[in-house]
């Protein structure tokens, strides 16, 4: 059990997930972040404070986004930990409007 | 539309107390997150109160006064007035003083909510003044704060901020991340500035998994450690003699008991190699500032108390004390000036109350414990004894008595309400207005309520205001507002609240107490220790006479304490049930079992809400090595029994090393009448107390287990 990013995060990686976690469970691509499972501690804080609402506890996944449970636990063993804040990718306030409407 | 957030602050009894913000739209709570600007919770809550608004508006809400119309147990209730209900339990209860005098009554409660004034003591006066049975309530750190007075007093210890300028941590019996997890980020901090992070605990928990050096312990064995630990310091002379000569009491007769407590005895019983207990205490002290965290699990055995003895003369043997980040750290609720005596009305009661421990309510309420008159009215409150108290089934068989009258108030249809012959219902914290102390922090907290009570529900102190009126008390005490009952909750003439007032308080909703900064905080630099000596009792003068439970835990009762004879030298008390100690018993129940906090639940609350027991797996999950499950056939994840003299549970199998050799982990908290749909872990614990303070020993006990 653990918190899951999802494809909400693609192209966006506004990070303000990592500034919460207390665990250092975030990894990263060019893309977006991950959660390591083994690390996270369930306690939540990323979700709300995420500006895309990309990350969800994994026993209550949205429709269709079931497949990130593994993504994340595949991704994160493969990608290095984000410890701080870095600056969201180019046209990430574009997605973010996108996906508030 | 209407939108406002309001700041609160957790009612669970948790250390953490966190700071709430709950967002409600139209006089609805839609969502609660942690308040980004409280230094200590920084933000985030967990994994039991995320979601706490579906708690609040749970369909499983018990939301109307209910009376019983089918036979006990079953379940089956039919609403009623809060009028009827009065009228039957002050009927009730004023017969059954009439026939058998007020000790016929045995409230029961312990900290469902631990608000000041709705939590721990709101009932106190009342059955004081009734002079009804008094319940000590030992289920957690009873035996630890009889040590701790014993020893260095209660004094809050190392301000848990403070670890960030910690260079040696350990974490004994405490798993940071499911039971206190806003402190982990002190401790990272520590481990980011170079300190070296060590935990004991017989499972490679997921606090374990990010130490720096896991330590594996058989249950119940922690005394023999530090005791060795002790013996190495002495012996090598690693002791801070100038602080052991100024602030502390009892080193000559420490230094002799601690002779025969050698590395190869406590390898012996811990099962820790020599060379790790050598290295554990040489690096302990020898790497200022060093800090202790002990978990309440330490105290869960039959040496519990002295285990926490000893453990709480590390820090003045080695000069811990003069650093800042180096010390004890159990309890900081002792910071908070809290009116325990006018919350709980002592004075109220007779010169000679009736004790019944909360242990023993199973053989209280059968019979099987002698008692003249026998209890015939039960008042349950913040507590699920059906779900987390030992001997279940014969809490059962007593609840099931039909000339009991049982009274429950509760959120939900817990596993004891159902027993109940009235239920009433209770607000949940974002429908209560309190003030709130924490063991975990040093910020006094106010939780405003957010909406208003749902259907009938009423905060414990409205709930009691109600009882006494029912029960004919004219004293004004008794009828007291929320808001005079807070402002009379602290003691404000106390430096510790100096500039805090309780506006600024409900604006803010916490307040760090006016102590020194956590980067100046060290209270026992000059001594100074809360002890009748004023110094760190080695040789604990309170050994004198015998052994007892804090009045705290007693509704204030200082009376008719069992007295046993006490030590005063710490000493070691192996487990009562253990291969070594129980050899005969260990040939038929080989393992030992314990049962830690589960990560989801809070005790039991949330073992009924969906998304807690989603987290937690289903169902009941019982974690076995490898090693022990294949010999006896099992499989991960397939249906396991667990059972041993005293009763059985089943479960799922789920196998790791991550535990021990010998031992098997299950957490605590799903109800009989959720998923697991049968007894629970408490029908296997056993009913012996510790040594000190009646704490409990359910991580203490032999089973086995076997395919089901």
């Amino acid at each position: 059990m653990a918190y899951v990013v999802t494809d909400s995060c693609h192209g966006c990686r506004y990070t303000e997930c990592v500034t919460v976690c207390p665990v250092e469970c975030f990894h990263l691509d060019e893309q977006m972040t991950y959660i390591d499972p083994e690390n996270c501690i369930d306690c939540g804080g990323c979700a709300p404070i995420c500006p895309v609402g990309a990350i969800h506890p994994s026993w209550q996944m949205p429709a269709g986004k079931a497949e990130w449970v593994e993504i994340n636990r595949l991704r994160a063993a493969e990608t290095p930990v984000i410890a701080a804040k870095i600056p969201p990718l180019p046209g990430a306030d574009e997605q973010a409007r996108r996906l508030a409407s | 539309m209407a939108r406002e957030v309001v700041i609160g602050a957790c009612p669970h009894d948790c250390p953490d107390t966190c700071s709430i913000l709950t967002t409600v739209e139209d006089g609805k709570a839609i969502a609660v997150r942690g308040n980004p600007d409280h230094p200590f919770t920084k933000g985030r809550l967990c994994v039991k109160v995320n979601d706490y608004q579906n708690r609040v508006y749970s369909d499983q809400r018990v939301l109307y006064p209910m009376k019983r119309v089918g036979p006990k147990g079953s379940g089956q209730f039919a609403r009623i007035g809060w009028d009827e209900a009065l009228d039957t339990i002050a009927g009730r209860w004023k017969a059954i003083i009439a026939e058998s005098g007020p000790r016929a009554i045995l409230p029961y409660s312990y900290l469902g909510t631990q608000g000041i004034i709705n939590g721990l003591n709101v009932g106190d006066p009342l059955f004081n003044k009734l002079g009804a049975t008094v319940c000590e309530r030992t289920f957690c750190d009873s035996g630890s704060c009889t040590a701790y007075m014993m020893t260095i007093g209660h004094t809050p210890g190392v301000d848990p901020e403070s670890f960030v300028h910690s260079k040696y941590i350990i974490l004994w019996a405490c798993n940071t991340l499911s039971t206190n997890s806003h402190h982990w980020p002190f401790i990272e901090q520590a481990k980011r500035n170079g300190a070296k992070l060590v935990v004991i605990d017989p499972v490679r928990t997921r606090t374990a998994r990010l130490a720096d050096w896991h330590i594996p312990i058989r249950p119940g064995t922690d005394g023999a450690l530090a005791l060795a630990m002790m013996h190495i310091i002495i012996k090598e002379g690693l002791t801070d003699r100038d602080y052991i000569d100024r602030h502390t009491i009892g080193f000559d007769e420490l230094a002799e008991r601690c002779e025969a407590y050698t590395p190869e005895f406590a390898s012996a019983e811990t099962g820790i190699p020599v060379e790790d207990i050598l290295k554990l205490a040489r690096e302990y002290a020898t790497t200022p500032p060093a800090v202790v965290r002990i978990g309440v699990a330490v105290e869960r055995h039959a040496g519990g108390g002295q285990t926490v003895r000893a453990i709480a003369c590390l820090p003045a043997l080695i000069g811990a004390w003069t650093h800042v980040g180096g010390g004890l750290l159990q309890l900081p609720i002792w910071a908070f000036p809290v009116n325990w005596a006018g919350l709980m009305r002592p004075d109220l009661q007779s010169e000679s109350m009736r004790v019944i421990n909360s242990w023993k309510l199973g053989p209280a309420l059968t019979g099987e414990m002698p008692l003249d008159p026998p209890i015939r009215a039960l008042f349950v409150y913040n507590a699920n004894p059906m779900a987390m108290v030992s001997q279940q089934q014969t809490i059962e068989r007593g609840l099931a008595r039909e000339d009991l009258f049982t009274v429950v108030s509760e959120h939900f249809l817990t596993d004891t309400a159902r027993y109940a012959d009235i239920v009433l219902p209770a607000t949940t914290q974002l429908e209560q207005a309190d003030i709130m102390f924490s063991w975990g922090h040093l910020y006094l907290s106010y939780n405003n309520p957010a909406i208003a009570p749902l259907g009938e529900a009423v905060p414990n102190t409205e709930l009691f205001r109600r009882l006494a009126k029912a029960m004919d008390i004219d004293d004004p005490f008794f009828f007291r507002s929320d808001d005079t009952m807070i402002a009379e909750s602290m003691d404000w003439s106390s430096p510790v609240l100096a500039g805090i007032t309780l506006d600024e308080l409900k604006q803010k909703g916490y307040m760090r107490l006016t102590m020194d900064a956590a980067d100046s905080w060290a209270p026992h630099r000059d001594g100074n220790f809360p002890t009748a000596s004023g110094k760190c009792e080695f040789k604990s003068s309170l050994a004198a006479g015998g052994n007892f439970v804090v009045p705290l835990f007693r509704q204030g009762y200082g009376g008719d304490q069992s007295g046993e004879p006490v030590d005063p030298l710490p000493h070691y008390l192996p487990p009562n049930e253990s291969l070594r100690t129980a050899p005969a018993l260990a040939e038929r129940f080989p393992l030992s079992l314990i049962s830690p906090k589960s990560h989801a639940f809070l005790n039991s609350n949330y073992g009924n809400l969906p998304a807690q027991v989603a987290q937690a797996g289903e169902q009941q999950a019982v974690l076995l090595h490898p090693e022990d499950a294949g010999p006896r056939g099992i499989v991960a994840g397939t249906p396991i029994r667990v059972f041993n003299e005293r009763g059985a549970f089943e479960a799922f199998a789920t196998l790791s090393a991550d535990v021990m050799r010998g031992v098997v982990v299950a957490p605590a908290g799903f109800w009989q009448r959720s998923n697991q749909r049968g007894p629970t872990v408490h029908a296997l614990t056993p009913t012996a107390f510790a040594d000190l303070g009646h704490a409990p020993t359910f991580s203490d006990m032999l089973v086995d287990v076997a395919a089901a």
